[in-house]
């Protein structure tokens, strides 16, 4: 399989890789992972008493050869373990060089293809939704729209080539809710799993509400927080005027290079306020900046923190 | 501080600016970012840059007012008047007599002219050469710094200077200074003193470039300014200590004067001294031995150097006298009356002059060999005494005589007539006593270790010994010829004065206990034959221990014109200077240098606090 957004290599990696769940699959359709629903399997999980009208297959016969009464085994049902994706796609993910929505749409792909490959569904959420301000736009913000569509529910390895594809069309622009967007998205979810969150989290109206939403909702939420390398380190001193992308809102700072430590120390205290909110709620969080190895962050990062094995 | 260019503040219009310059919108790179959520703490300060609003704390601000101000004060070209000076030498002469004790400035008049002559120093302009030569006069003058540019080496010599007890004999230090000074016009003499000087009529100074700093704001003082010991007038076998007190302040001064021998108090009398009065007191006191007599004043005053004075007395030894005579009954009795303590002996001549005699009396009589002890010459004359040919005059007329002068305590001239008598010209080993218009009539001083007291005419042709002062005169001459007298009198010195003392044999060396108990070992040469030591600064008992000789003499300041503190606000110098006092003196010593220099390191901070921020 080929595609721009992974190398074949790293493809390779990742079919051999399968996300952990840390409760069972809630899915009603039918997967791999196990669940609390009985059903077909080859996993035994209980008796029951035979009833007229019950599959004569499932009757233990060894158990009435020895107490002449018809038990029926029953066996786990395996179900799949939904895997929503809520990727960031606002201004502000079109900084960086590598640019952060790039990184983040690789990020998404492969998780996509490792629950793909674990005949896991996939759902993205791709947010802010896309804005048509004239004609010629509409066609681009219908093209987008078909694409998010596509993405709402894939399942299946060999639905990952359009998967790719559909990944490789998506823009970013607008300015993003992002509570809203993750307020949305645990809303309709019929089923829980996993839950992917990549963003910067620059929001300024805060992060808090959207994840609790997700966590309320019972999702296994993990949140990748993407950030430039210019925003970890500045390269821009004297006096500035600062344009908020996203916001359009104007600020005047005087930066120097010696304010540099305290610009680094305030970047930090805002990932350990991110990481202190996610740690007591279960998330498992990780903030890369958008020039780290891919396959560094999936195949050891993530690995560790035991997203998948 | 002054400015010599007022005009110069006009640029300080150029602070507004400054800060409007503050108040305006700065132009500013405009920039792009994902998010200005992580720039929140950078936010606050930026909005000091808005235009027109409150103007905030801004360390760069500050420091461009601040600059602009030290470049609009070094424009204004400040300087200070001080007593600094521009001259290219300056002779700083620094007194240092017992009167600079006085407390009425904190701590001392000494301390306060040391500070003052310290601020001097700091004032010297060395980067333009200037000079300073230190020197310090009590007694005598000592260049203490050679002329100089380092203020390191001026403060340490200033710093060395100590006050003595001895009388401001400010003529020599003045001369040294005139000497060192008169060919440089460019030089000046700075003269740290409180004018409780002595004998500056005497110094003729042509041009006399003489600043006067004067200390002193008081006079509060009493002392004692004469010591005398002598054997009791009424009671021979007794010992009369003579003294007077004095008081300079203006009010009445009640205290008491103790009298001590050897340490030991004797008697207290209290003395009651009006103001600006001197006051005799006489005690009469036995005494067994030989001892030091020291009276003290109970006061409490301004200056305590004066408060004490000590004086050796030694018990009267019988003298001989030999009266070489043609006859002259008026001399004999006079002789006879002067001192119960001595033998008369006559003869017409004096041939022997190994001959154990005190001291010879050669009346109107050529002696066939000269003695070589004290002498009382009457119209006689050994030519070696005087330098110029001896004349003779008719009728002289007594036109002034030195009755400060011991021989002529109580003595007076009036309606003394002289028929005849040698006109000769005062030596230079005598002074003059009696003086009639052309030459002197009674000389007295002493030729080597020879006392030699001469009157120029015959007594018996004069009215004289019909005179009460002749006898008085009489008994002075034994008194101040009789050897034992004499040598009582080097046993007190004044203070500053060197002690000299005859050595009889061989001593190799002596050790002196200064008061203080500080001790001074003088090594004396094989062929030494006198004892001179000048370290005589502090008053006091001193204790000397030469070969087998063991004795002590006496420091006094007794001086009243010491102790007299009244600080003078101007300074007669010769017959017709009058130096005034001076408390400060313009200068042209301009600062816009340090101003500019602190601009300077003002504009480098800033430039550095600018990059800091924005490099």
């Amino acid at each position: 399989m080929k595609t721009a957004l992974l190398p074949p290599e790293l493809l390779r990696r990742l079919e051999q890789i399968q996300l952990l769940a840390a409760r069972r699959a809630k899915s009603t359709a039918r997967g791999e992972r196990r669940s609390r629903a009985r059903g077909v399997s080859v996993e035994f999980a209980d008796y029951r008493n035979y009833v007229v009208g019950d599959d004569l297959r499932h009757l233990d016969w060894n158990l009435f050869g020895r107490l002449d009464r018809l038990f029926l085994k029953l066996y786990e049902e395996e179900r799949e373990l939904p895997v929503r994706i809520f990727l960031d796609a606002s201004e502000s993910m079109n900084f960086g060089t590598p640019r952060k929505f790039d990184f983040a749409r690789q990020v998404a792909a492969a998780m996509g293809y490792v629950a793909l490959c674990g005949f896991d569904r996939v759902s993205f959420h791709v947010f802010p939704d896309p804005q048509a301000q004239d004609s010629q736009a509409l066609i681009a913000y219908n093209q987008q729209m078909a694409v998010r569509g596509a993405l709402r529910s894939v399942r299946g390895k060999k639905s990952a080539m359009q998967f790719f594809t559909n990944i490789t069309a998506l823009t970013s622009g607008g300015a993003a809710d992002f509570n809203a967007a993750l307020k949305r998205g645990a809303l309709e979810a019929r089923q829980t799993g996993v839950a992917v969150v990549l963003s910067d989290f620059l929001d300024p109206n805060g992060y808090e509400a959207g994840l609790t939403a997700l966590v309320g909702r019972g999702f296994q939420v993990h949140a990748v927080q993407l950030l430039a390398p210019e925003e970890l380190e500045p390269s821009a001193f004297g006096d500035l005027r600062l344009i908020d992308a996203e916001t359009g809102a104007q600020q005047e700072v005087t930066f120097g290079k010696y304010r540099l430590k305290a610009y680094q120390q305030s970047v930090a205290s805002f990932i350990q306020r991110l990481r202190e909110y996610c740690q007591p709620r279960g998330i498992q969080f990780f903030s890369v900046s958008s020039a780290t190895d891919l396959s560094d962050l999936l195949l050891k990062q993530l690995k560790e923190s035991e997203v998948w094995s | 501080m002054n400015f010599l260019a007022p005009l110069g503040f006009a640029f300080a219009a150029a602070l507004p600016v400054v800060v409007v310059f503050y108040l305006l919108k700065r132009k500013r790179v405009v920039r792009l970012v994902p998010s200005t959520l992580l720039w929140q703490r950078f936010l606050a300060e930026s909005q000091a840059s808005a235009p027109f609003q409150r103007l905030r704390h801004n360390w760069l601000l500050l420091l461009q007012l601040l600059l602009l101000s030290l470049v609009v004060l070094a424009l204004a070209r400040p300087y200070f008047t001080g007593q600094a000076s521009t001259a290219a030498l300056q002779v700083v002469v620094l007194d240092n007599s017992a009167s600079m004790q006085t407390t009425d400035e904190s701590p001392s008049r000494f301390e306060k002219a040391r500070a003052e002559a310290l601020q001097l120093v700091e004032g010297l302009n060395t980067r333009n050469g200037q000079q300073m030569i230190l020197l310090v006069a009590g007694a005598g003058a000592e260049v203490k710094q050679s002329a100089t540019s380092d203020k390191a080496s001026l403060r340490r010599a200033l710093q060395t200077a100590s006050v003595t007890d001895t009388p401001s004999r400010l003529v020599e230090a003045l001369r040294v200074a005139e000497s060192l000074t008169q060919n440089n016009p460019q030089a000046e003499i700075h003269l740290f003193s409180d004018g409780a000087v002595m004998g500056l009529e005497e110094f003729e100074a042509r041009d006399l470039r003489l600043t006067y700093h004067q200390v002193g704001v008081r006079a509060q003082n009493a002392g004692i300014v004469s010591l005398d010991v002598k054997a009791s007038p009424e009671d021979p076998s007794k010992r009369a200590i003579f003294t007077s007190v004095a008081n300079f302040s203006s009010t009445p001064l009640e205290s008491t004067l103790e009298l001590l021998l050897d340490g030991r108090l004797l008697e207290a009398k209290a003395a009651t001294v009006g103001p600006t009065n001197t006051v005799p007191v006489v005690f009469v006191a036995q005494q067994a031995s030989n001892g030091v007599f020291t009276v003290r004043l109970s006061a409490t005053d301004d200056l305590s150097a004066d408060n004490q004075a000590s004086v050796v007395s030694l018990l009267p030894e019988p003298a001989q006298v030999l009266l070489v005579s043609k006859g002259n009954r008026f001399l004999e009795k006079a002789l006879a009356a002067s001192s119960p303590h001595i033998e008369v002996s006559k003869a017409a001549d004096f041939a022997d002059p190994a001959a154990k005699v005190d001291l010879v009396v050669l009346d109107d009589v050529i002696p066939s060999a000269w003695p070589s002890g004290n002498v009382l010459a009457i119209h006689v004359v050994q030519t070696n005494w005087f330098e110029s040919p001896i004349s003779a005059q008719e009728n002289p007329a007594i036109v002034d005589w030195k009755n400060t002068h011991p021989l002529l305590r109580f003595v007076s001239f009036d309606s003394v007539q002289v028929a005849q008598s040698l006109a000769v010209k005062t030596p230079s080993w005598a002074v003059s006593l009696v003086d009639s218009p052309s030459s002197p009539l009674v000389i007295a001083g002493e030729l080597g270790r020879q006392r030699i007291v001469w009157i120029g005419f015959d007594t018996l042709q004069s009215t004289w010994p019909l005179r009460i002062s002749f006898p008085i005169f009489i008994a002075n001459v034994v008194d101040w010829l009789n050897p034992a007298s004499a040598r009582a009198d080097q046993f007190m010195v004044r203070a500053g004065d060197p002690f000299r003392f005859p050595l009889e044999g061989e001593v190799a060396n002596a050790r002196i206990t200064s008061p203080d108990l500080t001790q001074t070992e003088l090594e004396l040469g094989p062929n030494t034959r006198e004892l001179v030591f000048g370290g005589t600064r502090r008053q006091g008992t001193y204790n000397v221990v030469a070969g087998t000789n063991a004795f002590a003499f006496c420091v006094n300041l007794l001086d009243a014109q010491e102790s007299n503190t009244q600080p003078r606000s101007s300074l007669n110098i010769g017959r017709f200077k009058e130096i005034q006092q001076t408390t400060s003196k313009p200068a042209n010593l301009e600062y816009w240098r340090w101003f500019a220099l602190a601009g300077v390191a003002v504009m480098m901070v800033e430039w550095w606090w600018f990059h800091r921020r924005t490099a």
